[in-house]
């Protein structure tokens, strides 16, 4: 063989030689083969050279002549099946920032390139030399962090996801444009997806699982901070953000790193650092996170062709920053698409070949307008199938939803930007009802499968809570009640939820169970003033809001339903106007005149006491603040009263009956 | 073409010639730790240097050579480190010989001792370089990783270790067909190795000789 190549090689020459003799030297370029130095080097290190030069984060580096010659049959290889360069995306969506896949013509090159015998050609044509900087890539950071103690990654087996927490030693408020991820052991660390908790409860979890870091699920405290996206995927890193458009970090807050490793056949450390860059200036502008998704996938066990769809329609004008679909193992296709008021569809991404190896953040080069009124949908595929050779379970088994790897999600997340603060309000709250509505469907899903899980149980009933069907969360938090066997929390968690179902002798009883528990819980003896007063006990809900003050002398809802209470009661015996302004008067002090609720209660006691005109002041104060209905009417209802020199008293709610 | 066929051909004849003699010879002596010489065409470089060897020979009582061609820096091959180790620790003691072969001219001594070392190889396998890709073209190996198991100077199996790697960047989470393992298990208990040739996924040999 080695004696036909030296054959070939020598009919080509005498080719070339004919040709320039024809016609001169432009004909020359047109019948020989491709040279490493003039067509190969460039696309190199220009598709390539970020992850394949000697210290990045591929395998091996291919920034030589000798390095490309030796894997040529590889290169050619993946270059035409395109799973090098990594670029999941069609070709036409975007463009986004680091999207350089490489054309049929340029995959045309390097196989000729390689058939043609990896010839090296003239060396004064090779580009000049580009630099991969060695270190941080978006320059020195403000700040370091690194993972205190090395993980210790298994030798082999399937992929590996752990969560590292890393706290950030930040003492004061500062605003961050850009986080720079630095794998530690590029080998083996395939991807990271970035977090923040701002609570110890992530923390908690790293420290109750032995070694560095814990496996398990990411907590719903452990969020991207205000609405951007944080990860990263070899060979990319994201710029930093415009000036504006920092994020806020506050003291106390931790890092949490979804690692996605593969082991290397022998036991590797894993030591990832991160490099923070701050700005000096608050943001003006903050993002919203939209998330398209479902968690009600259940894909029966060899189902081919499983479909989950999800649409969401804006209210407000957008531009689109980023987008990150996410799905797992069994999901083969993702389409996203935006249709215009007009009905014109934009498509957003298409990724045809799904790999959950290759999960990518798509930021937009420049951002894309959608007008209010447009559609936004996904469209997922799974292959739930023996086909799909990526399936993690053989013989196939019925997927659910879930965050583990060998359950299915279906996400699309977008990062968009509102024209302003009002419409950022609109948008976010509105979105806010619907991820909560689906996020109930996940935790039903978590539930079934561990039917015993306190922390699950708990959540679900916030959530349920929060979605405004309190007597689901009644049921949760029961079930979390029978299992950690009655602790003062659990007794007043339930309390809370009967007392918006409206069950409220129950919630009394409730309330009380969890105070005989722990006689100085603050919040129950409120929480149970409160129901007493709804049901007309006003003596017994002034001796509980007396309890919270004598525990808390400070707690401004203590003080603002004692003040309530004294200045609003239905039975004159039951009231003091005197002590009611007094009390009063502290809330708002303590909540610095910027609770509409404090204000409102001033109000009250004031006029309570007879002193109208401070009471519609109060009042006027507190209408400024923008409540929310229905406080909003209510206080002009009792604006009203006090305009006509009268006192607003409490209806009985007994009489009401 | 032509010549490099006879030269099988050759290389097959007195490969059983050389086998056939051995064992009578060993018949008649019953001396133990005696060498079985098969085709000695085929030579490979010891790590360390020193004379070049023929990777064919086998101590006497051994059933079988497994030949595994490897690489330092190929992920894939490296991967496999594990599965190789376990199927030396029960392979071995029922007769069959590990080698692994480096057959990239380019890897040199000092890395491959740290390769072994790292990868736990050295116990479980010997090693041998092969950067003239003599035994490469002998067993017609062409990715790392890729095994050959010989047998009487015959090889009986040629392919992947498992069915893991379907393709660059196409993976199962697990194997579900234990290729050069249901080959040995065949070779030891004296059948037919049912799947004599499968299709390696890996690194591609080819490139190094470039």
């Amino acid at each position: 063989m080695k004696v036909a190549a030296v054959a070939l090689a020598s009919v080509t020459l005498a080719t070339v030689v004919l040709a320039t003799v024809a016609s001169g030297f432009s004909r020359t370029e047109q019948v020989s083969s491709p040279t490493y130095t003039k067509d190969i080097a460039p696309l190199i290190a220009d598709r390539c050279g970020m992850c394949h030069d000697a210290g990045g984060a591929a395998p091996f580096g291919l920034l030589t002549y000798a390095d490309a010659k030796r894997h040529a049959t590889q290169i050619a290889t993946v270059t035409r099946s395109r799973f090098m360069p990594p670029w999941k995306a069609d070709p036409d969506n975007g463009p986004f920032v680091g999207q350089h896949p490489l054309s049929d013509a340029e995959i045309d090159l390097i196989r000729r390139w390689v058939d043609g015998g990896t010839v090296e050609g003239d060396p004064r044509d090779l580009p000049a030399p580009r630099h991969w900087a060695e270190g941080w890539r978006l320059g020195q950071p403000d700040l370091i962090v690194t993972l205190p103690e090395a993980y210790t990654l298994q030798a082999e087996g399937t992929d590996v996801f752990r969560i590292f927490v890393i706290p950030l030693p930040v003492t004061k408020t500062r605003f961050v444009r850009g986080l720079e991820f630095r794998p530690g052991n590029a080998k083996v660390v395939h991807h990271a997806n970035i977090r923040v908790d701002k609570t110890a409860a992530s923390r908690a979890l790293d420290a109750a699982d032995p070694g560095p870091g814990y496996s398990g699920l990411i907590l719903r405290s452990a969020d991207y901070p205000e609405g951007h996206f944080l990860g990263w995927t070899p060979g990319q890193v994201a710029p930093l953000l415009p000036k504006d458009l920092s994020w806020r970090l506050d003291p106390k807050t931790d890092l949490v790193i979804e690692t996605h490793m593969q082991p290397s056949g022998k036991k590797e450390s894993v030591q990832p650092s991160i490099g923070l860059y701050f700005s000096d200036t608050p943001p003006t502008r903050t993002p919203a996170m939209l998330r398209l998704g479902r968690q009600t996938i259940d894909i029966p066990a060899g189902e081919k062709q499983y479909i989950v769809t999800d649409s969401y329609t804006l209210p407000v004008d957008v531009e689109v920053e980023a987008l990150q679909p996410h799905a797992h193992y069994r999901a083969r296709e993702v389409q996203g698409d935006a249709t215009l008021p007009d009905g014109t569809k934009k498509p957003l991404i298409h990724i045809a070949d799904w790999d959950f190896r290759w999960q990518h953040v798509f930021q937009y080069e420049t951002p894309l307008r959608l007008p209010k009124g447009t559609t936004l949908s996904m469209r997922w595929v799974y292959d739930n199938s023996a086909a799909n050779t990526r399936n993690p379970e053989r013989p196939p088994k019925r997927a659910q939803w879930g965050q583990r790897s060998s359950d299915e999600m279906g996400d699309l997340w977008m990062q968009v930007l509102t024209r302003n603060e009002p419409d950022l309000v609109t948008l976010t709250r509105q979105f806010r009802a619907k991820v909560a509505a689906e996020d109930v469907n996940g935790y039903e899903v978590e539930i079934e499968k561990h039917p015993n899980d306190i922390g699950l149980h708990d959540d679900a009933a916030l959530l349920y809570l929060e979605v405004g069907r309190p007597e689901n969360a009644v049921a949760h938090f029961q079930k979390s009640l029978a299992l950690k066997g009655g602790s003062a929390p659990a007794h007043y968690n339930l309390g809370t939820a009967l007392s918006v179902a409206g069950r409220l002798d129950e919630a009394v009883y409730e309330y009380r169970q969890a105070i005989q528990i722990d006689a100085s819980y603050a919040n129950a003896h409120n929480n149970l003033g409160s129901v007493l007063l709804s049901q007309g006990k006003t003596a017994e809900a002034a001796r509980e809001f007396r309890e919270v003050i004598r525990l808390q002398p400070q707690s401004a809802s203590g003080l603002a339903n004692l003040a309530w209470v004294l200045a609003t009661a239905s039975r004159p015996a039951d009231r003091d106007a005197t002590q009611a302004v007094d009390l009063a008067e502290r809330v708002v002090d303590l909540t610095g005149r910027r609770d509409a609720r404090a204000l409102d209660v001033l109000a009250a006691a004031y006029a309570s006491a007879g002193r109208f005109d401070r009471a519609q002041d109060a009042a006027s104060a507190a209408l400024r603040l923008l409540p929310a209905e229905p406080l909003a009417s209510e206080i002009r209802q009792r604006q009203d009263l006090y305009r006509q020199g009268r006192p607003y008293v409490a209806q009985d709610p007994q009489s009401r009956r | 073409m032509i010549p490099s066929a006879l030269f099988f051909v050759m290389v097959y004849v007195m490969s059983r010639w050389f086998v056939a003699l051995a064992l009578l010879v060993g018949g008649l002596l019953a001396s133990p730790g005696q060498i079985v010489h098969a085709a000695p065409q085929v030579r490979v470089q010891q790590v360390d240097g020193g004379h070049a060897v023929d990777p064919l020979a086998a101590p006497a009582g051994s059933k079988a050579i497994v030949f595994l061609f490897t690489s330092t820096d190929c992920p894939i091959s490296n991967r496999y480190a594990p599965e190789v180790r376990r199927l030396a620790t029960t392979y071995g003691p029922k007769g069959v010989v590990f080698r692994l072969i480096y057959p990239n001219p380019a890897e040199n001594a000092k890395g491959i001792r740290e390769h072994m070392a790292a990868f736990a190889y050295a116990g479980a396998a010997q090693a041998f370089r092969d950067p003239k890709l003599d035994l490469v073209k002998f067993v017609g190996a062409t990715i790392t990783p890729e095994a050959a198991v010989v047998v009487d100077g015959k090889v009986v199996y040629r392919g992947r270790i498992d069915d893991r790697y379907v393709d660059l960047g196409l993976e199962r989470p697990a194997a579900t067909t234990h290729d050069l393992g249901e080959a040995l298990e065949a070779v030891v208990t004296g059948r037919k190795v049912p799947h004599p040739t499968t299709q390696a996924v890996g690194c591609y040999i080819a490139d190094f000789a470039r």
